[in-house]
């Protein structure tokens, strides 16, 4: 579950006061939900995923996420509440060095599981994803929807309670933005929340459901619409 | 952590020492020349101690008692010599003695010594010093003892070898310093370049929630494995030139036997601590240069 109370975001420049990048929010986010985040450039959806996973924290109010109050997280409790959420990426951030596999095995290694787990783990996530065939492959081999699967992949691995998508189809060709969106619809359906941001309008009026729209680090709207 | 996921990162921090090839090289030379130079000279100062120590042995400082000497200030003059706190050992000398031993030495100039109708030669008490470094105040406190006409110390040796001593110290000190301090740069440059080349995968292992430990590993791996590596090379390039330097004295047997140097340290016999000094002192300053340079860089 998350759940932001009240919170006020505001960074400084020197002295100067800049204006608030989050403005009295209050969000909640139950379990199993798939939830839109629109808005425009500089509407505050960034502050907001930093918020989330305590890149930074709130100026007031208070962050829950997984049972965590972030604002009390000692940063010695913060790799573990990291393991709670698994992260997606506009750019994939996946490691070019290493294959699919190892791209996928890697976050597995770094949470401690065992060698046994990982060589179950990882064909039955890359089953899920449908880049079976493609485990030894690097990421610059694949195609932009392809490594953005693999990411996808890598963020369901370590089976998180929430999977956090930042704008995952920005960088993908639109025909194959659909077909990521419906992957997290699969993964959403597992019970695993998912939180996507997005500034795609067409990808949220086709698919519908929660939309939490955000202007000027205000919510301007937050309510379910039908898909199409 | 699982003993495999910790392999894992032993693993990546030697796969980094090779991918990160032109710093790990350099770094590899300068600490294999620092390693060098500091256990060269912390043999070769040993080895001075040695040499000092046998040369401060046949360094005495002979106090003169002219006249006849009874057996009331013969046990004076002893007590008080033993009581000076730089007393090592004396030796009493007679002037009988002296005077048989000149005239046996002169044997060629009889007829001079059968001139002489008085034996000219003093009492001497031959006085062996703890510390050179301070002869010249022992000597002048033996001066003072009741019935002691002279005495006699070579002050310009000892404070000659007392100045070879310090200056030695001092590069030795300096060579110390200066080399730890620029292993410690090299290697700090060395991990900070390698921590650059894996910025990407060091920000996803903050995101998918690992732990420091998690993260640093393998930069400590790789310091320290650089670290060992120079260690044991400089053992082997120590052992040669030491070995080298010894044959070029021995090869000069006046000046081997003059500062006794036969009984300077052989390689041989401290190959192991060398062996182990080296690598513990590379492992120890490639861990110090790691922490340093991933300390700030490396922060979930």
């Amino acid at each position: 579950m998350v759940e932001l109370k009240n919170v006020d975001v505001h960074y400084t420049d020197g002295p100067r006061k800049q204006p608030d990048a989050l403005n009295d929010i209050n969000i909640r986010v139950n379990d199993g939900e798939f939830v839109f985040i629109v808005g425009d450039s500089g509407a505050g959806k960034s502050t907001l995923l930093k918020l989330l996973t305590r890149e930074i924290q709130p100026s007031s109010g208070r962050v829950f996420v997984n049972g965590y109050n972030l604002k009390k997280l000692r940063n010695r409790k913060l790799p573990q509440f990291r393991r709670s959420l698994g992260m997606i990426f506009q750019d994939f951030r996946l490691i070019p060095t290493l294959t699919v596999y190892e791209n996928v095995a890697f976050v597995l290694r770094v949470i401690d599981k065992s060698k046994k787990y990982i060589r179950q783990r990882v064909p039955y996530v890359l089953n899920l994803v449908k880049l079976n065939d493609k485990a030894k492959a690097y990421p610059g081999q694949l195609s932009g929807g392809e490594q953005q699967r693999v990411a996808i992949a890598r963020a369901f691995a370590c089976d998180p309670k929430i999977i956090i998508a930042d704008e995952p189809t920005g960088n993908i060709d639109p025909k194959l933005s659909y077909e990521i969106v419906e992957l997290l619809q699969d993964i959403n359906e597992c019970g695993t929340t998912v939180i996507m941001v997005t500034h795609n309008h067409d990808l949220v009026k086709y698919f519908g459901g929660r939309i939490i729209n955000l202007k000027e680090g205000s919510i301007a709207f937050d309510g379910y619409i039908e898909g199409e | 952590m699982r003993m495999s996921n910790f392999g894992y990162l032993v693993r990546r921090g030697i796969g980094s020492v090779f991918k990160n090839a032109m710093m790990s090289v350099a770094s590899f030379f300068v600490l294999l020349v620092s390693l060098l130079l500091i256990g060269l000279s912390v043999i070769v100062a040993m080895d001075l101690s040695i040499v000092m120590s046998n040369v401060e042995e046949k360094n005495e400082i002979q106090v003169y008692v002219n006249g006849e000497l009874d057996q009331t200030t013969l046990n004076h003059i002893t007590d008080a010599i033993k009581n000076n706190p730089n007393y090592l050992n004396v030796i009493y000398y007679s002037k009988e003695q002296a005077w048989e031993d000149e005239k046996a030495k002169m044997s060629d100039y009889k007829d001079l010594f059968d001139n002489l109708k008085e034996n000219p030669m003093p009492h001497t008490f031959r006085v062996t010093v703890k510390d050179i470094s301070v002869i010249s105040q022992t000597a002048d406190e033996l001066a003072t003892i009741e019935g002691v006409e002279e005495v006699m110390a070579p002050l310009d040796f000892a404070s000659a070898l007392v100045d070879i001593r310090s200056t030695l110290s001092v590069i030795a000190g300096s060579i110390l310093v200066v080399m730890i301090a620029t292993s410690i740069i090299i290697i700090y440059n060395a991990i900070r370049s390698s921590v650059y080349a894996r910025k990407q995968e060091i920000n996803i292992m903050k995101v998918v929630g690992a732990t420091n430990a998690f993260v640093k590993i393998p930069f400590f791996i790789e310091g320290m494995f650089i670290g060992i590596a120079a260690g044991a090379a400089s053992w082997f390039v120590t052992k040669v030139t030491y070995e080298a330097i010894v044959q070029l004295f021995r090869e000069d047997l006046t000046i081997w036997r003059i500062f006794g140097l036969v009984n300077i340290i052989r390689f041989d016999d401290i190959t192991w601590y060398v062996l182990a000094a080296n690598c513990v002192l590379g492992a120890l300053l490639g861990a110090v240069g790691t922490i340093i340079s991933t300390g700030k860089y490396v922060k979930v």
